[in-house]
């Protein structure tokens, strides 16, 4: 069946736009009584706009995107996690540390010569580094190279 | 003339040395954006904003820094549209045409010289258009309500998939989603949580920032990644300049019917830079019909679309300053920048903020001179960066987007936000959903909501007041064809600007 990302992505919203439409009828009305707008008059509108939507996609989807497989499918997987661990890390590796790992897995990942990645990643890592805290004032964290 | 002490006044603001600096700055680094692979012009405004933001930039210098860089991506993505025959942006694709088969013949070095003339007389039209027509549509737009101002929205919204956009239901879906995003957080008006879930980085909302470098940056970096197209293009040899006097004279009329229409077609909703290059290149090709050797390196083949992209880069700008509207993703985030310095766009601007909007204007200007004067003598080191592998670059400016987004909180929490926004951005974009519309979504909406609620409370909740008057009638029948005529017209003009590009005899 062609059409199947936008029906999946049709029922996603459609899901969505109830779930969203629905929290909106819950709150409680607003201290001093209805007014013409109450903080769930706009979400309604929203959501019935999204079901309208939504409805339409499942029923005349485009035809599908090539989605990534296999081996790429795995290069983008890794290249995301990389980019959590490098939220994770940046703070207790500090700025430089986790920088270089993390420019120099993503060039890497990308088809550059091991080497030459990690060292763009040092390089670019120091040279923000010192652009950020002596030449902007602006504090990245120093986390194991401490004091320098 | 008023405007013109307004405009000497922002020229006052914009000539100061630090100002000036920022604008040369800025020049620099947006040719750089427009020519390098990966990065568009509304990606690399996007992250540049947080940088902006935490150097704790004057609002006149911020905004005179992205608009520079706004108008250098113009100018840059002909550099690999006549080099390589690869549009560095979208509207550089019609420069393609004539730019790369006037380089095969040796004459790349002439073809990025009269681009660059033509960008600017083009970037030149256009801005003077945009003094003499902002002024007197910002006094027009002082007339409207919240009822108007609830409609020129939803135009906004239903033109911006453009008259040669694919499927409108994508572009209203992805505006809805937008705007959805944008309710999160503590309701101003009664003080409701709305989708916050008790969680505590939630109550003041989603910044749009993080959102907007994350949907750019992040699925841009991600797409390159499944691509694989990480090695980088091989260097190109430029050659002698030996342009003459007489040929950059003889495409006097051309820079000037092309930097018009490209000014008009900037303004209009719905129409944008990349239609702008279209139309003038096809009017070009039929004024001139079987004088002109176009597709075979005709060098009014160049300027007409270059001219015709850079007028309507500055037209542009016209809807986004004047009524807080932008009519494309890169204004869209300078609108961003606008509003998260917390001037409040639209015609008040133009009273209330005179020294920024004047000062962005002034700075247009002189932008363009220093861009003219940039990318002459300095051409060599654009070129030398083009070959510069994504592979290397896509890495570094995925981690000055960390840093940007890092340095506005100090928090990891925004950075999770910003890979989920990037993922999920990746995914929509698979699926054809247009970024631009929830970027304008999350900006937007919450004027959207605010106008709603005042149109109401002031007609005691009739719901019809929203298209009681003429001019609120008006913006809804524009805003319906937008959406109804792409399905009619779209097929045909994109397969025009297909066929257009198709019969280029050289290009492969």
């Amino acid at each position: 069946m062609t059409g199947m990302g936008d029906r999946i992505l049709g029922l996603f919203l459609l899901v969505l736009a109830v779930a969203y439409g629905w929290v909106a009828q819950q709150w409680p009305e607003p201290f001093g009584g209805a007014e013409g707008v109450g903080p769930e008059t706009f979400p309604t509108i929203l959501a019935i706009v999204l079901v309208i939507g939504s409805l339409y996609l499942m029923i005349k989807p485009d035809a599908d995107a090539r989605w990534p497989v296999g081996k790429s499918a795995l290069e983008l997987v890794i290249s995301v996690i990389v980019l959590v661990v490098y939220a994770m890390l940046l703070e207790p590796l500090g700025f430089i540390i986790s920088t270089t790992l993390a420019v120099g897995a993503l060039s890497w990942r990308m088809g550059a010569p091991a080497t030459k990645s990690f060292v763009t990643g040092l390089i670019s890592a120091v040279v923000v580094f010192g652009l950020f805290n002596y030449g902007l004032s602006l504090s990245l964290p120093n986390g194991l190279l401490g004091g320098f | 003339m008023e405007t013109i002490g307004f405009l000497m006044e922002g020229f006052a603001v914009a000539l100061t040395p630090y100002n000036l600096m920022f604008a040369l700055f800025g020049a620099f680094v947006g040719t750089l954006i427009g020519c390098l692979p990966g990065l568009g012009p509304a990606n690399g405004v996007a992250i540049l904003i947080p940088l902006a933001f935490t150097l704790g930039l004057p609002p006149e210098t911020a905004m005179i820094l992205l608009t520079s860089v706004y108008a250098g991506a113009m100018y840059g993505g002909r550099i690999s549209s006549i080099l390589l025959n690869i549009p560095g942006d979208e509207p550089a694709m019609m420069t393609c045409l004539d730019g790369y088969p006037m380089a095969q013949k040796g004459r790349a070095a002439d073809a990025l010289a009269i681009s660059a003339i033509a960008s600017f007389a083009g970037s030149l039209i256009g801005t003077i258009g945009l003094i003499m027509l902002a002024p007197v549509l910002a006094r027009f737009a002082l007339t409207f309500g919240p009822a108007e101002y609830f409609a020129l929205f939803l135009l906004a919204f239903a033109t911006l998939g453009g008259i040669t956009g694919k499927n409108p239901m994508k572009t209203v879906i992805a505006a809805t989603l937008g705007i959805m995003i944008s309710t999160v957080g503590i309701d101003i008006s009664t003080g409701t949580q709305r989708y916050t879930g008790g969680v505590l980085e939630l109550y003041e909302g989603i910044d749009f920032i993080l959102a907007i470098v994350g949907l750019f940056a992040i699925s841009e970096l991600l797409f390159f990644v499944e691509a694989r197209m990480g090695r980088g293009r091989s260097k190109v040899n430029v050659g002698k300049l030996t342009l003459s006097f007489k040929e950059v004279v003889s495409t006097i009329p051309t820079q000037l019917r092309g930097g018009l229409l490209g000014f008009i077609a900037g303004v209009l909703p719905g129409a944008g830079a990349s239609l702008g290059s279209f139309i003038s290149y096809t009017l070009e090709k039929s004024v001139l019909g079987k004088k002109g050797r176009f597709g075979e390196g005709d060098i009014r083949g160049v300027v007409a679309p270059e001219a015709g992209n850079n007028g309507a880069a500055s037209g542009a700008l016209v809807p986004m300053l004047t009524l807080g509207v932008p009519g494309s993703g890169t204004t869209a985030v300078l609108l961003a920048m606008l509003i998260s310095l917390n001037i409040t766009p639209g015609p008040l601007m133009f009273t209330q903020n005179a020294d920024i909007v004047w000062g962005v204007i002034a700075a247009l200007l002189i932008g363009n001179v220093l861009l003219l004067v940039l990318n002459i003598p300095m051409i060599g080191v654009f070129v030398r960066l083009l070959s510069v592998p994504p592979m290397y670059l896509l890495p570094i400016v995925t981690m000055v987007a960390f840093v940007g987004i890092y340095s506005i909180s100090h928090s990891t929490f925004d950075l999770y936000f910003m890979i989920v926004f990037g993922v999920g951005g990746f995914i929509l974009r698979k699926l054809e959903i247009p970024m631009v519309p929830i970027i304008l979504g999350l900006l937007l909406g919450p004027e959207m909501e605010k106008n709603l609620g005042h149109a109401l409370i002031l007609s005691d909740g009739d719901w019809t007041t929203l298209w009681s008057s003429p001019l609120a009638i008006g913006l809804w029948l524009v805003a319906g064809l937008g959406l109804v005529l792409p399905t009619l017209f779209g097929p045909i003009l994109r397969r025009r600007m297909r066929n257009a590009i198709k019969e280029g005899p050289v290009s492969d």
